[in-house]
């Protein structure tokens, strides 16, 4: 059981990551991005393919980082200068795009069947219970340096403006600010969580392919924030729990219950993400979390 | 040689048919509802599976087939504005999206779920293709392009040449104004939703045809078909025509020199070349954009 437990808690601290991103991109700056899991595939990717090859892991890591940012930076400056609903549509070929490149480029991703094999850091005593609480702990260490970081920008002068921006973007203009600039800067940051986030997820499964990285990560993502109320740090861990706690739930559906086989829990599964995205947006429009709290 | 691209940009222009179905439904949500509706491509799919359904319970016909498929997906997706997008109203264009990504992921999966992952197709005799110097054509495309014609004039007729229509574009233009002259808004938002699952249906039934039905296979011509909504101009139905058989054709020429794998990239190729180059499309207003 408390195997399950560590194993469940690791995966939570992971997509505690993606939601923080996400929020600041579309909670805190209003950014819509529909394809967050381009830059959970690109860490997750980098750090496998650089520690495979021998470079230390947390070299890796602070690689994947950096080059899911890098990868940020194009698609938000040309879309982020636009109407809102462009990033969203541009953000979502981005992230199928990133996924056919990462089938097809077979002699550097492994194409369709993956990586295996990829290393754990140096700090695992090895294979087994000591070594996935470690690595447990390294998660959640980064979660928290994750919250003190975007707590530090939320109060600076910076956080301020941006959410001045997403609050009335010509009021900043006419101050002789530009927004355009703002909002990439905290779309590239986003998107370096997600970038962080793959490389945790990379060294933690230690096989990675494809298919573990459709669009249904990113919208998993969105409901975590949805469901937390899309604009408080608490709000994203509370609904990355929720969210995770949904995934384990229908597993152990899937698990006891003889007549219901594995494909078609993914399927019930990702219509009540669905059904979920609706009800939210629809009746909960500030969170099921501040709701309920507001009572 | 020749004969081999222009075989290539025939194939090209049956995709583009129905890139441009999609499209032309996107841009007629983003002119009228003003948002970009993430579940066109899943509408599409729902009526891939109706035009089977109709197969299975005995409906041999591709005509009768293609009706059956329009209906349902005309009828659900008034049904799921009613339900979703008209309590929506008011709200920023962003709610609507994520509320259009949920419906999507809904109908996918609800459908998912019930058929399973299995392939099925439209039963079809084996017909020779004609043949001109080298350039082939199946009598079947020739058919489906007839029938997205038709589709498309159908509704080219009910916006432009009844009184409802230009009810629907003078919402279109300002719906308060619309409201003020009399025109019930409500009424004209149905006539949108149930054109646009007409087209979505038509459209199913086609691509539907051309390859396999799987629970994807709307969610697969979603991006090309946002590509070609932009590139026509955000809310320009002709422009979304065009732009639509324009990226078919591009998509299959380009298959020779960037792979088959590939070919699925080139919407985005060209979405970013859009954005970066022309973000109002090429038929479509500059103010429309910022």
């Amino acid at each position: 059981m408390d195997t399950y437990l560590v194993a469940a808690f690791t995966a939570t601290g992971i997509y505690v990551l993606l939601t923080l991103g996400l929020m600041l991109q579309f909670g805190f700056a209003g950014l819509i991005n529909f394809g967050h899991v381009a830059f959970f595939a690109i860490g997750a990717y980098v750090s496998a393919i650089l520690s495979l090859h021998g470079v230390p892991v947390l070299v890796s890591m602070a690689a994947a980082v950096i080059l899911a940012a890098m990868a940020a930076l194009p698609v938000g400056l040309l879309a982020i200068r636009l109407r809102e609903d462009y990033l969203a549509i541009a953000m979502l070929a981005f992230a199928e795009t990133v996924r056919i490149s990462l089938a097809a480029e077979q002699w550097l991703t492994g194409g369709i069947n993956g990586l295996t094999g990829i290393p754990r850091p140096f700090f695992s005593p090895g294979i087994g219970r000591a070594d996935n609480l470690t690595y447990l702990a390294f998660v959640l260490l980064m979660d928290v340096a994750a919250v003190l970081l975007i707590f530090r920008i939320v109060r600076s002068p910076f956080g301020r403006l941006v959410r001045a921006i997403r609050d009335d973007e010509n009021a900043v203009q006419a101050l002789g600010k530009d927004p355009v600039r703002f909002k990439v800067v905290v779309f590239v940051l986003g998107s370096a969580f997600g970038g962080l986030a793959g490389a945790l997820q990379a060294h933690y499964v230690t096989f990675i392919s494809p298919d573990q990285f459709t669009a249904s990560v990113t919208f998993y993502v969105w409901i975590a924030m949805i469901l937390g109320g899309a604009e408080r740090i608490s709000g994203a861990i509370v609904g990355a729990l929720l969210l995770m706690m949904f995934l384990e739930a229908t597993r152990f559906i899937s698990d006891v219950v003889p007549w219901i086989s594995p494909s078609d829990m993914a399927s019930v599964r990702l219509a009540a993400v669905g059904l979920a995205l609706i009800v939210c947006t629809v009746y909960f429009p500030h969170g099921v979390v501040v709701r309920a709290a507001r009572r | 040689m020749t004969a081999f691209y222009i075989n290539l940009a025939i194939g090209g222009l049956v995709q583009g048919l129905i890139i441009a179905l999609a499209a032309l439904a996107i841009n007629l949500v983003f002119a009228v509802g003003r948002f970009a509706n993430a579940a066109t491509g899943d509408y599409v799919t729902v009526g891939a599976y109706a035009g089977i359904a109709a197969q299975a319970v005995g409906f041999t016909s591709t005509l009768a087939q293609g009706l059956a498929a329009a209906l349902v997906t005309a009828v659900l997706v008034p049904a799921v504005y009613l339900l979703v997008f008209r309590p929506l109203a008011g709200r920023p264009a962003a709610t609507f999206m994520i509320a259009s990504v949920g419906v999507g992921f809904f109908l996918r999966y609800t459908i998912a779920f019930f058929v399973g992952h299995d392939q099925y197709t439209f039963l079809r005799p084996t017909v020779r293709a004609l043949q001109w110097e080298g350039i082939r054509m199946l009598p079947i495309d020739l058919w489906l392009s007839g029938l997205a014609v038709l589709a498309v004039a159908a509704v080219f007729c009910i916006l432009f040449l009844t009184s409802a229509g230009r009810r629907l574009r003078a919402v279109a233009d300002n719906p308060e104004l619309a409201r003020t002259s009399g025109i019930d808004v409500g009424n004209s938002m149905m006539l949108l939703w149930v054109l646009v699952g007409f087209l979505s249906g038509v459209g199913g039934m086609i691509v539907g045809i051309k390859t396999v039905v799987v629970p994807d296979i709307g969610w697969n011509i979603l991006l090309p078909a946002f590509a070609a909504a932009i590139l026509g101009g955000v809310g320009n139905l002709p422009g979304a025509l065009i732009a639509g058989l324009l990226l078919g054709v591009v998509q299959e020429l380009s298959s020779p020199i960037v792979g088959f794998v590939y070919k699925q990239a080139i919407a985005f190729g060209v979405l970013v070349l859009v954005l970066a180059v022309r973000p109002q499309g090429l038929f479509g207003a500059r103010k429309a954009v910022r």
